[in-house]
């Protein structure tokens, strides 16, 4: 008796792990599988050009301005919807006919602190607010929108420009952009 | 005076909270060899230079050429023609980096907090503008210990780089108390 539990113990862990190994193997191919299913956003036939963020002097600090803009730009690169994503004062959109320009214009900028944030949790947030607008080269307005970046619990202050320019490249790579016209802005 | 050998538990918090202020006293040190004046300032690229990465600390230099960044691995220059205005500015933030944040999370009784009170420093940050050969503009971002900012914006000035602000009159706000703007 005692030697059939020893047989069946012994069974069980040598085909139990090897299962367990395939069972994790198998999980790990069906993940990867449903990642690989996971919608690619759609290519749009437009270029866009990114033009820093419109404040009133001493409203916004430098750093927070170009770090919204460098990580804005490296962001839309990111999600693929643009053919192209050009700086601002690019000469090389000159010959981009579907051109796109995102302008930002500063609505509330809140410098909180790290310190604060670290000793009582619910303070000293950083917030960014923008009003977003997308349009093609002759000023028609494709999108308008209000993003906010904020950094409320970890992380630096500058780490509020970062979720500000992830929200905006969300925004516009959910956003349905129109066709552009046949000769537009050529 | 408590008696701290009946209580295990306040013993044990006492000790940690000992332990983490050590250190943060450790990680809060300012590197007084930053202070080197032309020969390069120790500071950290925040984002922005082509081809270095991101939170990469390294040596900042002025020379005739432009701004050169020097890390383990990593270069970058800025000519000084390309530079289209320079900035500094002040801010302050928590020392020890995620371990140490990580450490303070695990103190109990909110331990963790009051380390943090001691734990911040102020740092200076310089942004710079500049655009490339297509006349894009790119934007730079570099933290120094304290007072370094200055001193490399008014070489810059020096050379010749245009700034819109000048070197004496440039407010910096620190973040002490947080501003609504």
């Amino acid at each position: 008796m005692k030697s059939n539990r020893t047989f069946i113990s012994a069974t069980l862990v040598r085909i139990g792990g090897p299962a367990l190994l395939l069972c994790v193997f198998c999980l790990g191919i069906s993940a990867r599988g449903f990642a690989e299913e996971k919608p690619q956003p759609t290519t749009s036939p437009w270029a866009i050009q990114v033009e820093p963020i419109q404040a009133e002097e001493g409203q916004l600090p430098p750093d927070f301005s170009m770090a919204t803009y460098e990580n804005l730009v490296t962001q839309l690169v990111k999600t693929d919807k643009f053919q192209e994503v050009f700086r601002s004062g690019d000469h090389q959109t000159d010959g981009v006919p579907n051109l796109l320009v995102l302008h930002m214009t500063l609505l509330n900028f809140e410098r909180g602190s790290q310190t604060k944030r670290a000793v009582t949790t619910v303070g000293g947030a950083t917030k960014v607010k923008v009003h977003l607008k997308v349009t093609t080269r002759d000023g028609n307005a494709v999108l308008e929108k209000d993003v906010q970046g904020t950094v409320r619990i970890f992380g630096e202050n500058l780490k509020a420009t970062d979720d500000l320019a992830k929200d905006i490249a969300k925004t516009l790579s959910e956003a349905s952009l129109p066709a552009p016209a046949k000769g537009a802005g050529q | 005076m408590p008696n701290l050998h009946k209580n295990p538990r306040a013993c044990i918090f006492l000790l940690l909270s000992l332990l983490l202020l050590l250190c943060t006293s450790l990680f809060g040190q300012t590197d007084t060899s930053a202070s080197q004046g032309v020969s390069g300032v120790r500071s950290t690229h925040i984002l922005g230079l082509e081809g270095v990465k991101r939170n990469l600390r390294g040596t900042l230099t002025v020379q005739p050429g432009g701004l050169d960044f020097t890390a383990s691995g990593a270069h970058g220059t800025i000519a000084i023609a390309s530079i289209q205005d320079v900035f500094t500015a002040q801010d302050s933030r928590q020392t020890g980096g995620k371990a140490l944040t990580v450490l303070k999370m695990g103190v109990p009784y909110g331990g963790g907090r009051v380390v943090s009170l001691f734990s911040h420093e102020k740092l200076d940050s310089l942004t710079i503008e500049y655009r490339d050969a297509n006349g894009g503009l790119h934007g730079v971002v570099f933290t120094m210990p304290l007072g370094q900012a200055t001193v490399l914006k008014k070489q810059l000035v020096d050379l010749g780089v245009h700034v819109s602000i000048p070197v004496a009159s440039q407010p910096e706000k620190p973040d002490a108390g947080g501003t609504k703007q």
